[in-house]
């Protein structure tokens, strides 16, 4: 990754049951700062896991802007037959544009737990 | 910061002959690898379309810096102090901190540019800086050079773009960092201009302007409908990583 540095930054997120991946993204450039595999899991994933997170924000961004509602994007959950792809953005301030994506298996998650968690960490990193 | 920023101004100037990089074997990538293979520290000047230099320690870049990027702003709080909480700050400054050396590096690593003798010592920077591994690095600037490729049916750095006299849509919502881009945007600036007066990030701020023109708020002038030639007009990040694993395998 582009920050090593940041990668123990997602530590508390790895305590999600079912927690294959963890990503910080820059969502204005599409670049993953950070990440974390589950070690078990499937090959290297976080290039495109991170690239796929970062257009579908800006898509929804680009609804939003259409719509002008005046509301902002709080989260994504997209359900695949075998896990969930959770994206939300880092911090309550506009500027921030950086993005937290976790993917979970879906058959150990608990999602209404892993919200949760994902909710507090993005939180905590934004106090 | 001064400092740095003149050396390899001076430098690049004794650049050698035969070292142009056709983009086909790029020379430069593969002289970073070999300095990160031995650990090196010290500046690897570099010229062609951007002049520039990239500094090494310990086999990973530190820092770099471009003629036709924006200069790291060293007194940026998000850059300095904001990596020190223990907060968003800390990624937000660590992204603050390392932007400007993957700009420059995006521009530096070009298919015109050359590279000259590797200058092993430790060069003072202002600031500590985050190291970046020279493989997360390369990665990244030819995820960036695939964006860019995808982007320039539309907008380039170097694209002239004015603000749309009227828009298409009753109402449009963009962000506070959108509409400072919009306002400072004068017509006939390009990306690349308004991000040095801004002090931004250029391919950060191109990505922003297509993304303007996109919902109707800039435009490119004499560009009104799609490029006939059935290429895709759409940016879309994860087509640059598909193209980048094509491109290894």
């Amino acid at each position: 990754m582009i920050l090593p540095a940041a990668d123990e930054l997602l530590a508390p997120v790895t305590a999600i049951d079912g927690f294959r991946l963890g990503c910080l993204i820059d969502a204005s450039t599409g670049m993953v700062l950070a990440s974390k595999e589950n070690p078990g899991g499937s090959p290297p994933m976080s290039a495109v896991a991170g690239a796929g997170a970062a257009d579908i924000v800006y898509v929804l961004t680009l609804l939003s802007g259409r719509l002008a509602t005046g509301e902002r994007l709080q989260d994504v959950t997209v359900t695949f037959s075998d896990s969930f792809f959770m994206v939300r953005p880092v911090g309550l301030d506009e500027e921030s544009q950086i993005l937290l994506l976790i993917m979970a298996d879906r058959q150990r998650t608990n999602l209404a737990m892993a919200h949760r968690t994902i909710r507090d960490f993005c939180a905590s990193l934004g106090s | 910061m001064s400092r740095i920023r003149r050396r390899p101004r001076v430098l690049a100037g004794s650049v050698w002959p035969g070292r142009e990089v056709d983009g086909y074997a790029n020379l430069i990538a593969a002289r970073l690898r070999k300095l990160a293979a031995a650990g090196s520290t010290g500046l690897l000047p570099v010229s062609g379309p951007a002049e520039g230099a990239i500094i090494l320690r310990g086999g990973s870049v530190v820092h770099a810096e471009s003629s036709r990027t924006s200069p790291q702003r060293t007194g940026d709080p998000a850059a300095l102090g904001l990596a020190l909480r223990g907060s968003v700050g800390v990624v937000a400054g660590l992204l603050a901190a390392t932007e400007p050396t993957i700009d420059a590096a995006t521009e530096l690593l070009s298919s015109k540019s050359r590279y000259a003798r590797f200058r092993r010592s430790d060069v003072s920077l202002a600031v500590q800086p985050p190291s970046i591994p020279v493989t997360a690095l390369l990665t990244e600037v030819e995820r960036r050079h695939q964006v860019l490729s995808q982007l320039a049916v539309i907008v380039t750095a170097d694209t002239a773009v004015i603000r749309t006299r009227s828009l298409a849509w009753p109402r449009l919502q963009v962000s506070a960092p959108q509409w400072a881009l919009v306002v400072g945007m004068a017509d006939g600036m390009t990306p690349r201009g308004v991000a040095m007066k801004l002090g931004r990030s250029v391919f950060a701020t191109t990505i922003e302007v297509y993304r303007l023109i996109e919902l109707g708020l800039l435009a490119v002038p004499g560009r009104e409908s799609p490029p006939a030639d059935g290429r895709s007009t759409a940016l879309a990040f994860l087509r640059a990583v598909h193209n980048e694993r094509c491109t290894d395998g």
